[in-house]
């Protein structure tokens, strides 16, 4: 199976890495060059920026290049366009600033190698990604950057492609966890959208007000403030749990901080109660410490009211200027740990996709 | 005024005429003052790839550690002329200019929420942009009409930050925070980025980043509109701020 193959029917197809260096720029131009040997016309932008030379933090790191053919089109700023020398017409002036400049749609018309920088929220990367896709494009990637996943909200892409690599520990069960949790995390339970909770979420987000302690029947027993999940003590929220007996659902609208899961699982706890925590997709989920696993099996399960299209992981074995492992081991534990997601190492020799141009830098390393 | 000679496709350093690259360094190392660490210094300097490496001072500044002043010629260029042409300069407005524009075109005071997020309890930076007293003799956002600060502090938890931005309405959030080569407080500023987008705010919320590693390219990758480092007065940011908000309020939705 291919990359292109797993993602081809998303529209718009979401590319998220769980820190830098995670290989999203190599699993992009991998997936670019499936696409052209599939014809397809593409639309590319980016939440960060793709295709430069180094790495930001980092400068010995050299980067991957993006590599697009005649036709494609791009969501980048008006410098970079100007600066990859490649002709193009500009198809629309979107007004969005970013630190690098003004985003220009444009198509290519004249292949080459250019940088992406399209905008940096996720609303506004759906709106790109839509023209993109109204001026012809068969399938637009939006690029993540660094460990940012906003863009692989349901509201803004079809299906999310997730990178992982090396670089995340230099304990290989140490990788396996931290994406195994991630992977936990994307994959978190969607409640059924005739459910009495979901029903009863999508009328108190219609009307404004989207935070409540639900009962099993959805019934709403009491409404929280709208900053409720980010500001709420373990000790407060163990009183609301204990003023409501019959509560088995906080719906919590916005960013819900490991804090806040943290203290409703400590009070779940205690009182040998299970409750669910429902947000409005996975990235409104902010885990550092544990997966959602952990907090479930306290009592405290996340559940989502829209769920995540996870197709593929890709692992790069990996971390520049530290160390590597070994990729078929890397990909064999963490098929062990996660199941049901296809895992993949473009830069493989096992991989049968189009291989993207240049080697991986390699390290003298035990593996 | 540049000379008219100036190729700006390839510049170097220059001390005494044009085009000599020359270049004064100091650094210290960590051996013994004596002839064998001036010989020391006069290799790495050539292994830096500077020709002509001289050393014109060294003392010991404790027992075991020389420092060094040095020259040497630098050897290679760059091409100034195509890093213009992008662009990235911006012209900032003095005080008055930044109060006039901003009762014109934003017409309401600009609310602005800052602090030294995570582990982080390095203040100074954010201090010296918000508070009255700024620094260099340019004073913070505090002492503009234009905006309404509330400068949180430092080692401020994302949640904490996010949520007085929204208890006041806040239009830009500014948060000061050391990066380093290991990458370690770069998540901390990607969940912020993270939680306003989950709070449904990224498009209303203005979102600037400063510290002493942070530049636009790494501001863009992490999700902010602006990067602030060294060298930055209270006035450049408040100029940025002005002119997006003006900027976005010309977007439609």
């Amino acid at each position: 199976m291919l990359l292109s193959e797993l993602t081809g029917d998303a529209r718009r197809l979401a590319l998220v890495g769980l820190a830098k260096n995670t290989g999203k720029t190599v699993t992009l131009t991998a997936l670019l060059a499936e696409l052209r040997a599939r014809g397809t016309v593409v639309g590319v932008t980016s939440v960060g920026r793709d295709g430069e030379q180094h790495d930001v933090i980092d400068f010995r790191i050299d980067k991957p290049r993006v590599d697009l053919p005649a036709g494609s089109l791009v969501a980048t700023t008006d410098a970079l366009l100007g600066a990859s020398g490649i002709e193009h017409e500009v198809l629309e002036r979107t007004g969005l600033g970013t630190p690098l400049g003004e985003v220009l749609l444009a198509r290519l018309l004249a292949g080459g190698e250019i940088e992406i920088a399209g905008p940096s929220a996720a609303a506004d990367a759906r709106a790109v990604a839509d023209a993109m896709l109204d001026h012809g494009a068969g399938q637009v990637l939006i690029d993540g950057a660094i460990d940012r996943r906003a863009a692989s909200s349901p509201r803004i892409a079809d299906a999310l492609l997730m990178c992982t690599g090396a670089i995340l520990s230099e304990d290989i069960e140490e990788v396996v966890a931290r994406t195994a949790d991630a992977v936990a995390l994307a994959r978190l339970p969607a409640l059924s959208a005739s459910s009495p909770v979901a029903r009863r979420a999508a009328e108190l987000a219609s009307a404004g007000h989207a935070s409540a302690v639900l009962d099993e029947e959805g019934r709403e027993l009491e409404r929280l403030p709208a900053r409720y999940a980010l500001t709420a003590a373990a000790s407060d929220v163990a009183a609301l749990l204990a003023r409501h007996a019959s509560a088995r659902t906080l719906l919590i609208a916005g960013a819900m901080p490991e804090s806040f899961v943290a203290g409703v699982a400590a009070a779940a706890r205690r009182s040998g109660r299970e409750i669910a925590v429902a947000i409005a997709d996975p990235t409104h989920a902010f885990l550092q410490e544990r997966g959602p696993e952990h907090y479930r099996a306290q009592g405290a399960a996340i559940v989502a009211l829209a769920p995540i299209d996870l197709r593929a992981l890709t692992v790069n074995p990996v971390a520049p200027q530290s160390h590597s492992f070994d990729s078929a081991r890397l990909r064999e534990l963490l098929a062990t740990a996660i199941g049901g997601v296809p895992i993949f190492d473009v830069r493989h020799a096992g991989y049968r996709g189009s291989q993207p141009p240049g080697e991986r830098p390699t390290m003298p390393t035990a593996r | 005024m540049p000379h008219r000679e100036v190729d700006l496709g390839r510049v170097r350093p220059y001390a005494d005429h044009l085009g000599d690259g020359l270049v004064q360094m100091s650094f210290t190392l960590p051996v013994p003052h004596s002839l064998a660490a001036r010989r020391a210094a006069l290799e790495l300097a050539a292994q830096m790839g500077f020709e002509e490496p001289e050393v014109v001072h060294y003392e010991q500044v404790t027992p075991g550690y020389t420092y060094f002043v040095m020259y040497g010629r630098c050897a290679v260029t760059v091409d100034f002329a195509s890093l213009q042409e992008e662009g990235f300069d911006i012209e900032y407005l003095n005080e008055d200019e930044i109060e006039r524009f901003a009762a014109e075109r934003v017409g309401r005071p600009i609310v602005v929420v800052g602090a030294s997020t995570g582990s982080d309890t390095h203040s100074v930076g954010i201090d010296a942009m918000l508070n009255l007293k700024g620094y260099h003799g340019h004073h913070g956002l505090e002492g503009y009409r234009a905006f309404q600060t509330h400068n949180l502090g430092s080692q401020v938890p994302n949640a904490v930050l996010l949520a007085k931005a929204i208890e006041v309405d806040a239009d830009v959030i500014l948060v000061s925070q050391t990066v380093t080569q290991q990458n370690l407080h770069v998540q901390n500023l990607t969940e912020l980025v993270e939680m306003v987008e989950a709070e449904g705010r990224r498009r209303q919320t203005i979102l600037a980043c400063g510290g002493p590693r942070v530049t636009n390219e790494l501001a863009k990758e992490l999700g902010y509109d602006a990067g602030f480092s060294k060298g930055t007065y209270p006035h450049h940011l408040a100029s940025f701020i002005v002119r997006e908000l003006a900027a976005r309020a010309a977007v439609p939705r």
